[in-house]
């Protein structure tokens, strides 16, 4: 069981789901596309506009559960010192930051027809901005700080107070008064959002997940790669 | 019809810019993470390469990694 948990045993692993998630993913793709920009219905209110959603939810989803996961790790990270749990919070932070940034300048661009302005100091907003500082101040840290134990101190510090702003980001609009609409989506509650909507959302969350999960192998492949050409000489 | 999926009623601006930033920025990531992991993967393989005979036979005997890049990396050159 353990033996499984070995790099090299991961690095076998990871080259299959690449394989995988490379050979299923355009086909996928073109399917939630079409339902997005196609198939699915526009709003009884912003009409087509709506469609922004497809790629603004999926994208402020992942950049939050981004985080969420890289402070989980530093915390454990921060008491039991595994070295793989690094690896994978530095591998997980430019996804996280790249779909932060999505989320923001999409959700920008959505706010032009929906509120008539690109940018307003709003509270949800604000807070997205914010979530995107704390991942550049964690990506920064390892690339700057050279000492490593001090790099994972530091950004697993940043990670653990960033943590706080998680819930400001998804409470934001029921906290304060914001252009940003509530939740449509409930895990415990009935949604608001009618199925034909949903569907193409969840489907496009799912593409965009496979998207994350290809780029978060390939970044932990050139972490291992990086570690084992360091240690070459030792083998 | 294709008429009504690029205009989309007036917001097709928004709703197509909103994609294209989107798939175009996912794209470069991904193409520059491509990128990085074939240089490292390559810049490893040369080391090994460059390694004396019988390091070279110790490394491959215990790094499962290093003889799956090192034959990855034959079969592309």
């Amino acid at each position: 069981m353990f033996n499984f948990f070995h790099n090299s045993n991961i690095f076998i692993w990871i080259e299959k789901l690449i394989n995988f998630i490379n050979s299923i993913f355009f086909v996928l793709l073109l399917v939630a596309l079409s339902f997005a920009l196609i198939f699915s219905p526009p709003d009884y209110l912003q009409g087509d506009s709506v469609r922004i959603m497809y790629v603004h939810v999926p994208a402020a989803w992942i950049g939050l559960a981004s985080f969420t996961a890289i402070a989980f790790l530093s915390i454990i990270n921060f008491i039991f010192k595994i070295k793989n749990l690094t690896l994978i919070a530095k591998s997980i932070a430019p996804i996280g930051l790249l779909f932060t940034c999505v989320a923001i300048v999409t959700g920008s661009i959505w706010g032009k027809p929906t509120w008539g302005t690109f940018w307003a100091w709003d509270a949800r907003i604000t807070s997205m901005v914010i979530l995107a500082i704390f991942y550049l101040l964690f990506i920064l840290t390892h690339k700057f700080l050279l000492e490593k134990s001090k790099a994972n101190n530091v950004s697993s510090l940043i990670a653990i107070v960033g943590l706080i702003n998680i819930p400001i980001v998804k409470y934001s609009v029921e906290w304060w008064a914001t252009l940003h609409q509530p939740a449509s989506i409930k895990i415990s509650g009935t949604s608001s959002i009618h199925s034909s909507m949903l569907m193409p959302l969840l489907l496009m969350f799912f593409v965009l997940i496979l998207y994350c999960a290809l780029i978060f192998l390939m970044k932990y492949k050139t972490e291992i790669i990086r570690i084992k050409k360091k240690n070459l000489k030792r083998i | 019809m294709i008429n009504n999926l690029i205009l989309m009623n007036g917001y097709g601006i928004f709703v197509w810019s909103s994609f294209v930033i989107t798939f175009l920025v996912c794209g470069i990531f991904y193409y520059k993470t491509r990128k990085t992991l074939k240089k490292y993967e390559k810049e490893f393989a040369k080391e090994i390469e460059n390694l004396s005979a019988e390091q070279k036979k110790i490394v491959l005997e215990n790094s499962k990694i290093a003889s799956k890049i090192l034959s990855a990396y034959n079969k592309t050159i």
